[in-house]
C-alpha cells in the first residue's frame, strides 16, 4: 500500500477492484500540517473518469504494471512518441499524459518510464527530479536570498510555476514532478 | 402568532472530535453540535476523546461519565478501546472533524448499514483558491463514499460557523450597562467599561507582543486591554514585569490590562462583541470576530514549511478586497496598513506577495483608522452572510442524501 500523496501522474491504483491510472494529482496543505490530494483518475477498462479527494495519508493500493525505460522522440497529434532502449516506438495518447504534459518539451533527454497495461502504453512517468529552463520571469527581488519569497516563472513549453525570487530568465531550475514544485536552481 | 420555520427531517448525526491541542477542535465541534440540535432539531451524538479539555468549554460535563447528555446532545467518551457496535447504532450522518480517523469498528459497522450513511470529513478553514475545487469532492474509501466538506469565505464553499442571532450581539454589548455587567461578572471594575478603546487579546506566544503593548501604553486615549489567560500570558507577564492573575487589572500609562479566566464560548462572544478591536487566533475565535462584524487581527496557527503564511496571504486577498471605498486620499491606505499589521503579527518575511511594505506595524496609525476598519468589517460580515452558515449548509447537503 502507498499513501495518497505518494501517487503521481502515470501511476496506476486499484479502487473498488478496478484499475485506474492517475492523470493528475493535486496536493494541498489543508490545516495543522494535514494535507489533501485531489486526483484525476481514468478507468483502464471503461475509460470512465473521476476526480476523488483523499487525505494525504490515506492508504491506496498501487497496481504494478510492466514498465520500460524510454526517452521522448516527437509529438504527432494526438500521440506522444517515445523510444525504448531497443529503438521501439512507444505511442501514448496525449489525454493519458495528464500532469506529465506540464513538463514535456522538445529535445528533453529525461529517461522516463512507459507503463503498459495489456500490452498498450497507458502512461509515462517522469523522473522525480527534472531540469527545465525558465523562459520568462520578473526581475529578481533585491535583498532576499532566503529562497522563501516566491514569484511566477514560465518554462519553455509555457508551463507556469512558482520559483524563488532570485531565479532569472535563462536559469535552469530543478522541479519535483510529484508536486510540480520548484526545488532549486540546477547546478551547472 | 410566530410562524416557526420548517425544520428539516430529523436525522441522527454523529460527530467525532479528536482534541489535538488547544480548544479549537472541540470549540468548533461543540458549537456545531449545539446548532444542529437547537437550530435544526437534529439528534446529535458528539464523540470526544478528551473530556477534560471539553469540560473547560462545558463546565457541567462530568469527565468520569462515558455517556451523558448536555444541552440536548449525547456526549460519548471516545476511547482507544472502541466497543463493537451494530450498524443501527451508527449515525445517519457521520462527521469526522478536521480529518480525524474514525475507529475501525465504527467504519465496519457503518459499512453494514442497510441505507448508506452520509459520511463527511469536515475540513480545516482556508481561503486558498484551491478550496472551492475540493469542496464536496467524494472520496471512495472502505467501499463507501466520503464527502470532503470545506468551510470557506467564498461561494462554492461551506461557509462559516455562526448562529443567526450572533449578528445582534454587538448592538447589545454596545450598551454601557451590558458592558459593566460583563466586566463585573469577572470581578473587574465597571469604570473600565468607559475607556475609549476596548481591545481583546487572544493569541499564541508572540514576539510582536512587546511592540504592541508599548504602542497601546503610548496611545493618546485610554485603552482597556482584556486578555483571557492562555499562551500569551507569559509574554504579558514579561512586559509587565510581574506575574498576572485572572480578575486583576494592571495599569501602565494609558493602558489598563485586565486578565480574565478561561471563559465559555457565550462569554467569549460577548467579549468580542463589546471590543473595538479583537486579536484572535486559530480558527474558532477568528471566525467569531468576523461574523460579529468586528475589526480583528489574526494570529494564524503555525505550520511546517511556513504553509500558514500562504494561507494568511490568501485570506488577506479576500478580506482586503474592497477596502478602497473606506479610504480617504490623505492617509495610508487601510489595505496596506492591515497587510503590514497582519504580517508583522505573524512574523511574515519582509517582502510580501501582497506588497506589504515592511515588518513593523504602525499600531498608532492602525488604531487611528479603526472607524474605517469597523465599516469595512461590517461590509465583510455582510458578504460572508450571503454564503449561509456552515451548519445549515451541512444540513441541506446531508438531508438529501440519507
Amino acid at each position: 500500500m502507498k499513501t495518497a500523496n505518494e501517487f503521481r501522474a502515470g501511476q496506476v491504483l486499484s479502487l473498488n477492484g478496478q484499475a485506474w491510472v492517475v492523470l493528475k494529482a493535486e496536493f494541498n496543505k489543508s490545516g495543522r500540517n494535514a494535507a489533501v490530494v485531489k486526483m484525476k483518475l481514468k478507468n483502464l477498462l471503461t475509460g470512465a473518469s473521476q476526480e476523488p479527494v483523499f487525505k494525504a495519508d490515506d492508504k491506496l493500493e498501487p497496481i504494478i504494471l510492466e514498465r520500460s525505460q524510454v526517452t521522448y522522440s516527437y509529438f504527432a497529434d494526438p500521440l506522444y512518441v517515445f523510444m525504448d532502449e531497443e529503438y521501439n516506438q512507444i505511442e501514448v495518447e496525449k489525454e493519458n499524459l495528464g500532469d506529465t504534459l506540464n513538463f514535456m518539451t522538445d529535445g528533453m533527454t529525461d529517461v522516463c518510464e512507459a507503463v503498459f497495461y495489456e500490452g498498450k502504453a497507458i502512461s509515462i512517468e517522469l523522473p522525480t527530479t527534472i531540469v527545465r529552463t525558465v523562459s520568462y520571469t520578473e526581475p529578481a527581488v533585491r535583498g532576499d536570498t532566503s529562497g522563501k519569497v516566491m514569484k511566477m516563472a514560465t518554462l519553455e513549453n509555457g508551463y507556469e510555476l512558482q520559483v524563488a525570487a532570485f531565479v532569472e530568465i535563462g536559469d535552469a531550475v530543478e522541479i519535483d514532478t510529484r508536486t510540480g514544485e520548484f526545488k532549486g536552481r540546477a547546478k551547472s | 402568532m410566530t410562524v416557526m420555520p420548517d425544520l428539516p427531517p430529523v436525522r441522527h448525526w454523529h460527530l467525532f472530535c479528536r482534541v489535538i491541542d488547544n480548544f479549537g477542535d472541540i470549540g468548533v465541534c461543540w458549537r456545531l453540535a449545539r446548532q444542529l440540535r437547537q437550530q435544526h432539531g437534529q439528534q446529535v451524538t458528539l464523540w470526544v476523546d478528551d473530556l477534560v479539555s471539553f469540560c473547560a468549554l462545558c463546565p457541567a460535563l462530568d469527565i468520569n461519565q462515558a455517556e451523558q447528555q448536555q444541552q440536548g446532545i449525547i456526549i460519548r467518551h471516545w476511547t482507544e478501546d472502541f466497543a463493537p457496535l451494530s450498524p443501527q447504532q451508527t449515525g445517519d450522518v457521520v462527521i469526522e472533524a478536521f480529518a480525524c480517523e474514525l475507529p475501525d469498528r465504527y467504519i465496519a459497522a457503518m459499512a453494514q448499514r442497510r441505507q448508506a450513511a452520509c459520511w463527511i470529513n469536515l475540513e480545516y478553514l482556508s481561503a486558498e483558491d484551491w478550496v472551492p475545487g475540493f469542496h464536496l469532492s467524494q472520496s471512495p474509501v472502505h467501499n463507501m463514499s466520503k464527502t470532503f466538506f470545506f468551510p470557506g469565505f467564498v461561494a462554492g464553499t461551506g461557509g462559516l460557523l455562526y448562529e443567526p442571532e450572533l449578528a445582534l450581539l454587538p448592538q447589545h454589548m454596545a450598551q454601557p450597562l451590558a458592558r459593566q455587567a460583563f466586566l463585573a461578572e469577572f470581578g473587574l471594575a465597571e469604570t473600565l467599561a468607559g475607556y475609549a478603546l476596548q481591545i481583546s487579546l487572544f493569541a499564541y506566544e508572540n514576539p510582536a507582543l512587546e511592540g504592541l503593548l508599548d504602542a497601546l501604553a503610548a496611545h493618546p486615549q485610554s485603552v482597556h486591554l482584556l486578555v483571557p489567560a492562555g499562551r500569551i500570558s507569559a509574554g504579558l507577564d514579561a512586559w509587565l514585569g510581574e506575574v498576572t492573575a485572572a480578575g486583576n487589572t494592571y495599569r501602565r500609562a494609558s493602558l489598563n490590562i485586565s486578565v480574565m479566566p478561561f471563559m465559555s464560548q457565550q462569554r467569549y462572544d460577548q467579549l468580542l462583541a463589546m471590543c473595538d478591536l479583537n486579536f484572535v487566533r486559530g480558527e474558532e475565535s477568528f471566525v467569531r470576530a468576523q461574523m460579529l462584524g468586528k475589526p480583528m487581527l489574526w494570529h494564524i496557527y503555525r505550520q511546517e514549511d511556513d504553509a500558514h503564511l500562504l494561507k494568511l496571504d490568501a485570506f488577506l486577498q479576500h478580506y482586503l478586497h474592497g477596502t478602497k471605498r473606506f479610504e480617504s486620499g490623505d492617509k495610508p491606505s487601510l489595505s496596506s496598513l492591515l497587510i503590514t499589521a497582519f504580517r508583522h503579527w505573524n512574523q511574515a518575511p519582509l517582502a510580501a506577495p501582497l506588497n506589504g511594505s515592511g515588518a513593523h506595524a504602525d499600531w498608532a496609525e492602525v488604531l487611528q483608522q479603526l472607524p474605517l476598519w469597523q465599516a469595512h468589517s461590517q461590509a465583510w460580515q455582510q458578504q460572508l452572510l450571503t454564503l449561509g452558515d456552515l451548519a445549515s449548509n451541512l444540513v441541506h447537503y446531508a438531508t438529501d442524501r440519507v
